[in-house]
């Protein structure tokens, strides 16, 4: 077994774990970072950006939000159900985190929200201006996976700053010995064992989207059943398992809920197609929502679970079909392809000659529901009183906005069913604001630190879209604050924050 | 030669791509059509670079360093190539790579992190090709292709295989297999050359092949990770394929002294993994490894190892697969061992155990006396001391190793009437020439490999009917299929999922009564748990009963040892005992398990008590040289049906009146036929993997 020794060691280079080794080499410590594929970044290399609040970016762009206003906004949205003092410590830390990724030369293409509400639900429901989104390298719009850009310059400040990586090695186990954490044992690509000792060790595996026994176990959810969520290949749980073997604390785990279709990919012209505010019902053929929120993932996310067969169908008629195909969507998306009308109907004519679930095509109401699993009877009695209200040019049961107000009357009919989605598990290690683990008793167990996703306790049920950025946001400002902790723990400093 | 490379001067090889000379002396440029192992192309552009004298940008790949050259790697003109060319390849690309098997371990991943550059000013246009999962072992995902050829010039030119190449869909022309054939069909030999050089994951191992447990070496040879004593199989296997079977048993000898006795009786975990069975049958990887040990002249004899001595002394209680294996190597590294074995001959229970027509004496002899040549002293009918006073006599170590050699009874009324036997003690009696008396009707109680050794003798000893009964269902059953197939073609009738109420009978056993079972399970408490069917009872007469439910240890109360779960002995992760310096190994430790384990045991118990006495714990050699084997495989048309190879078998009813060989070794033409249905999926590992730019 090969030997090694740090000062701190952290265990994966997503963006948690690459915040917390850049901070931890910066306060002076030795750091070694394990990594099981060969590239740093982890999930984060899906991602647009970070929130920050307070930044110099936010400050030039006039957006006046205070992280005590942000702090205030994040602990209505959770009732006071989290921890407090966490989330102060991350929300006041988090734009200074957007000034120091800009030192180490991250650009932004400017600060955004993700999700901007109907004029009449925004008191409710609006995003703030916190997210910043990378600007690509040598310039281009920014689109997902742009955080790459923010990546390559933390993994190249990491290097600059003398942090080992070493990839394709997994870590095991921690190593703990008489109460305190003291290293990992970790494995090789081709099966050699190191065991790595250092005075403190920083978990951050990101969760465990891609483990359909623990988010059975954990959140009751069936992947491919009554979830279908990104499953980012290696988000296994690894992290949440070895500190919970090490005596670490239990905090309830959710998925990070929004809707989607089954193998989404394979299908985003239809995903992308369907995500407008045209007529949403449940397996019973009744409305659930008003359709001008489907915009907002988390809520239909969650409005989805709500119903019988954790199940929604987003209809529409050839007309609004053709209108779609005129003007484009009702609602853009930043994710989805601009043009993606064009393509509609070779995707959906494929995909219902390869019997793809979801999509149904009918020529009546009731031919459609039949098909899709849809109450029939329901089905023809809410399109009756929903193209009553939209001759009426006014949705009296959830007030939706008149101008999505289209009667479902031309046939073909279209049909997608839609799922319940999440981006990944949400929690589970139980922390404390400095992201020490401690037991399920609250005492801290030494040399042991926790964060990113595997340790993101403070969004409570729902992810704080409102606070848009906000899973970068904590996996960077948790990292960091666990590296400046870890190396004062390692170097014997008497480091407060 | 000297180049130039922004500025920096490198050195350079005659005929080197400027790309390999930059990526030699750790400059890294961005490239994806390339790879180290394969020739380059050029068709990606991304490795663009400026040369000093030239107009445009030139792919960095495909021009030869000349002396003196200067080359530029960001430029304007090369940048904004290789910006545009990224750029295109990612507006084909899809762009959830969430849902992507390579996320993480993907060099297009990597390199989009590299140059952060955008695909939003090019129209998005993915190019959906269903995912196509219904070949063996490799799955297609040919909507995330990027044409950058790699599989193809893997499949073409560096195996031979030339199953992959370009074709023209509707969608554009992508890799894949021409003319709509199947991988099988194209004659694809499942290498996974193609998987491992895609650069994204559009061709990818099937999900199942990769075990989270699993090293990434150790899923791609899977038989080789399963081998409890990691026997390099694929590598012995080309030697056979070859026809060179002295380096093919010296390949197995690295691992284990024992090739042609494995290769009789193992139970092969690593049939069950190896991944041709998901294309067809698996290797009979067992039989090739005895036809390398039938085979073998002992050439590997003149490489073993033999370290100085080092005046320490072993001593081995118990010469079964274990015991020998742990004496061999600790000889080899110098120590002076002694084994003790109390019964006249070495070989446990491959000698006393199981029976002559499986395992003859005389080849567990000849195993035997070859490994005596490494220097150990072998006391048989020796009954060995305590271990304590081994210690207190001057060994240094002790290594108990005596196995499981008595049988157990099940508390079944009638169980101590005459005539009921236990499965240890019957087949030693009929090993040693001197059988226990066998009626004309016998039941064996039991459903695994020594029930059907105790079936087989009784049947060769005379008796015209023998049953076999178990609680087990007959794909439960842990005798293999092979033996209950021929243990019926010799007659052996069985009660499969039957459950045992009595032996009848009053001076001596009559017979058996049985009860079929609905259901046999174990419980959340791992009790097992029985539903009978009522009303099924019958008893069936037999004049002996044979009980073959296991096997225990005898003797070890009276070592001085820690015992757990009643006679076994208890041992650490490092096999030492509570006693410093005993260690102990093999089914005394662990229960009756198979030859292989016992093997693996004494290795580890070797390395163990190496350390012990002050060694490196080191007891590896090399038997032979470490030959690269060739990347071509070439073309077989038709590979993926060829069959797997049957040996030579004695007729059942012939050889159900004689202890004689039930089946024969693979002749070498057989042996080398068989070896070459091997997909060879070590090839692989030597493939390189590209460096990342985080690498340099």
């Amino acid at each position: 077994m090969k030997q090694m020794e740090a000062d701190v060691i952290v265990v994966a280079a997503g963006l948690s774990g690459l915040a917390a080794s850049i901070s931890a080499a910066e306060n002076g410590a030795k750091v070694l970072t394990f990594e099981k594929s060969t590239t740093t970044g982890g999930a984060a290399n899906m991602g647009m950006g970070p929130l920050g609040v307070g930044s110099r970016i936010q400050r030039e762009h006039m957006v006046s939000l205070t992280p005590g206003e942000a702090f205030r906004k994040h602990m209505y949205f959770t009732h006071y159900r989290v921890d407090a003092r966490m989330v102060r410590d991350y929300y006041f830390k988090s734009g200074e985190t957007i000034d120091w990724l800009q030192e180490m030369g991250v650009e932004f293409a400017g600060v955004q929200r993700a999700f901007s509400a109907p004029e009449d639900t925004r008191p409710y429901s609006d995003g703030e201006f916190t997210w910043h989104v990378v600007q690509p390298e040598g310039g281009g719009i920014p689109g997902p996976r742009a955080a790459t850009a923010m990546t390559k310059k933390m993994t190249e400040r990491a290097t600059d700053l003398g942090v080992e990586f070493l990839f394709e090695t997994p870590v095991q186990k921690l190593i703990k010995e008489d109460g305190k954490v003291v290293g990992v044992i970790a494995k090789d690509k081709n099966g050699e064992e190191i065991e790595a000792r250092a005075k403190a060790v920083i978990v951050a595996t990101g969760g465990f989207g891609d483990n359909p026994v623990m988010i059975k176990e954990q959140t009751g959810y069936e992947f491919g059943k009554t979830i279908f969520n990104f499953a980012v290949p290696g988000m296994k749980g690894d992290g949440l398992k070895m500190c919970w073997e090490a005596g670490a604390g239990k905090e309830p785990c959710t998925m990070e809920l929004m809707y989607q279709l089954p193998d989404n990919m394979n299908h985003f012209i239809l995903d992308g197609a369907f995500r407008q505010p045209c007529l949403w019902v449940n397996r019973n053929g009744e409305r659930f929502m008003p359709e001008d929120q489907i915009g907002n993932t988390t809520f239909t996310g969650n409005a989805i679970t709500a119903q019988p067969g954790m199940v929604a169908f987003a209809i529409f008629d050839s007309k609004l079909l053709k209108k779609y195909k005129k003007n484009g969507p009702d609602i853009p998306s930043h994710v989805h392809p601009h043009d993606l009308y064009d393509h509609f109907d070779e995707q959906w004519e494929r995909d219902l000659a390869d019997g793809y679930e979801p999509c149904t095509q009918a020529d009546t109401i009731e031919e459609l529901a039949e098909k899709a699993g849809i109450d029939v009877d329901g089905l023809v009695a809410q399109v009756e009183e929903y193209n009553e209200m939209c001759d009426g040019g006014f949705d009296e049961i959830f007030e939706k906005d008149r101008r999505y107000m289209q009667p479902i009357a031309k046939a073909p009919f279209y049909c997608l069913r839609q799922n319940v989605g999440a981006y990944g598990s949400l929690g589970g290690v139980k922390i404390n604001h400095k992201t020490q683990v401690m037991t399920q008793e609250a005492k801290v167990i030494p040399g042991l630190y926790c964060v990113g996703t595997d340790a993101c306790n403070i969004f409570g049920d729902s992810y704080p879209f409102i606070l848009s950025g906000n899973t970068m946001g904590f996996c960077l400002n948790s990292g960091r604050i666990a590296g400046e902790n870890a190396a004062a723990e390692a170097l014997g400093d008497d480091f407060d924050f | 030669m000297k180049i130039f490379i922004d500025d920096r001067e490198i050195e350079a090889k005659e005929g080197q791509s400027v790309l390999d000379a930059a990526l030699d002396a750790g400059i890294f440029i961005p490239h994806l059509c390339s790879h180290p192992d394969l020739e380059a192309k050029g068709g990606c552009r991304l490795c663009s670079i400026e040369v000093e004298g030239e107009d445009k940008a030139v792919p960095a790949c495909e021009t030869i360093v000349k002396d003196g050259m200067k080359v530029t790697v960001n430029g304007p003109k090369a940048e904004k190539v290789r910006r545009m060319s990224m750029e295109l390849i990612l507006a084909s690309h899809p762009a959830d790579c969430t849902g992507c098997p390579k996320y993480g371990k993907c060099e297009l991943q990597s390199m989009y992190q590299y140059m952060g550059v955008s695909p939003e000013r090019w129209r998005k246009k993915s190019r959906p090709v269903p995912n196509n999962d219904s070949n063996p072992l490799i799955s297609h995902l040919f909507t995330r292709c990027i044409r950058c050829g790699r599989c193809i010039r893997a499949c073409q030119d560096l195996r031979g295989v030339k199953v992959l190449d370009y074709i023209n869909t509707p969608q554009g022309i992508r890799a894949g297999i021409p003319d709509g054939k199947s991988l099988a069909e194209a004659g694809c030999r499942f290498c996974g050359a193609c998987i491992e050089v895609c650069p994204t994951g559009s061709i990818v191992d099937q999900v199942k092949i990769m075990k989270d447990n699993r090293s990434y070496a150790d899923n791609i040879v899977p038989c080789r990770a399963t081998c409890p004593a990691r026997v390099d199989i694929p590598r012995f296997i080309r030697y056979i394929k070859n026809g060179d079977f002295d380096k093919a048993t010296a390949v197995i000898r690295e691992r284990v002294p024992f090739p042609e006795t494995l290769g009789s009786v193992c139970t092969h975990p690593c049939e069950t993994e190896c991944k041709r069975g998901e294309v067809n049958e698996p290797l009979s990887i067992c039989r090739l490894k005895r036809a390398a040990g039938v085979n073998d002249s002992g050439a590997w004899k003149a490489r073993v190892r033999k370290d100085a001595p080092t005046g320490k002394k072993a001593a081995v209680i118990g010469a079964g697969p274990a015991g020998l294996t742990a004496a061999y190597y600790l000889a080899k590294k110098g120590h002076e061992v002694t084994v003790f074995e109390k019964n006249p001959k070495a070989g446990g229970q491959c000698r006393y155990g199981i029976p002559y027509y499986r395992l003859p004496d005389e080849l567990l002899d000849k195993e035997i006396d070859a490994m005596l040549e490494s220097g150990f002293t072998l006391k048989t009918d020796t009954e060995a001391p305590a271990p304590a006073d081994l210690l207190a006599s001057g060994f240094d170590t002790v290594l108990v190793a005596v196995g499981t050699h008595q049988g157990t009874k099940l508390p079944l009324e009638g169980g101590d009437l005459p005539g009921v036997y236990l499965n240890a003690e019957f087949l030693k009696r009929s090993r040693m020439g001197d059988p226990m008396p066998v009626g004309e009707k016998v039941m064996i109680l039991g459903g695994g490999s020594v029930a059907y050794d105790c079936a087989r003798t009784a049947i060769r000893l005379g008796a015209k009917e023998v049953h076999v009964a178990c609680l087990e269902s007959p794909e439960k059953m842990t005798a293999s299929k092979d033996e209950i197939e021929e243990g019926a073609e010799e007659g052996v009738i069985l009660h499969a999922a039957h459950s045992f109420r009595r032996i009848t009978g009053t001076d001596k056993a009559e017979g058996v009564e049985l009860q079929k079972i609905e259901r046999f399970y174990f419980d959340e408490n791992h009790r097992a748990v029985i539903d009978l069917v009522e009303g099924s009872n019958q008893i069936i007469p037999v004049d002996n009963v044979i009980f073959a439910v296991g096997q225990k240890p005898f003797g070890t109360d009276k070592m001085g040892l820690e015992l757990t779960h009643g006679p076994y002995i208890a041992a650490d992760e490092n096999l030492a005992t509570s006693m410093a310096g005993v260690y102990a190994a093999g089914d005394v430790v662990t229960g009756t398990k198979t030859v292989i384990d016992a093997i693996a045991a004494g290795r580890k118990a070797a390395e163990q008590m190496d350390l012990f006495m002050g060694g490196d714990g080191d007891i590896s050699e090399e038997l032979l040289d470490n030959e690269v084997p060739s990347p071509f495989i070439g073309h077989i048309d038709g590979f993926a049906a060829l069959k797997r190879g049957e040996p030579k078998v004695a007729d059942a009813k012939e050889r159900a009146h004689s202890f004689s060989l039930v089946e024969q070794p693979f002749s070498c033409d057989q042996a080398k036929c068989e070896a070459e249905r091997c997909l060879q999926c070590d090839l692989r590992l030597q493939l390189t993997r590209p460096k990342l730019w985080n690498e340099y």
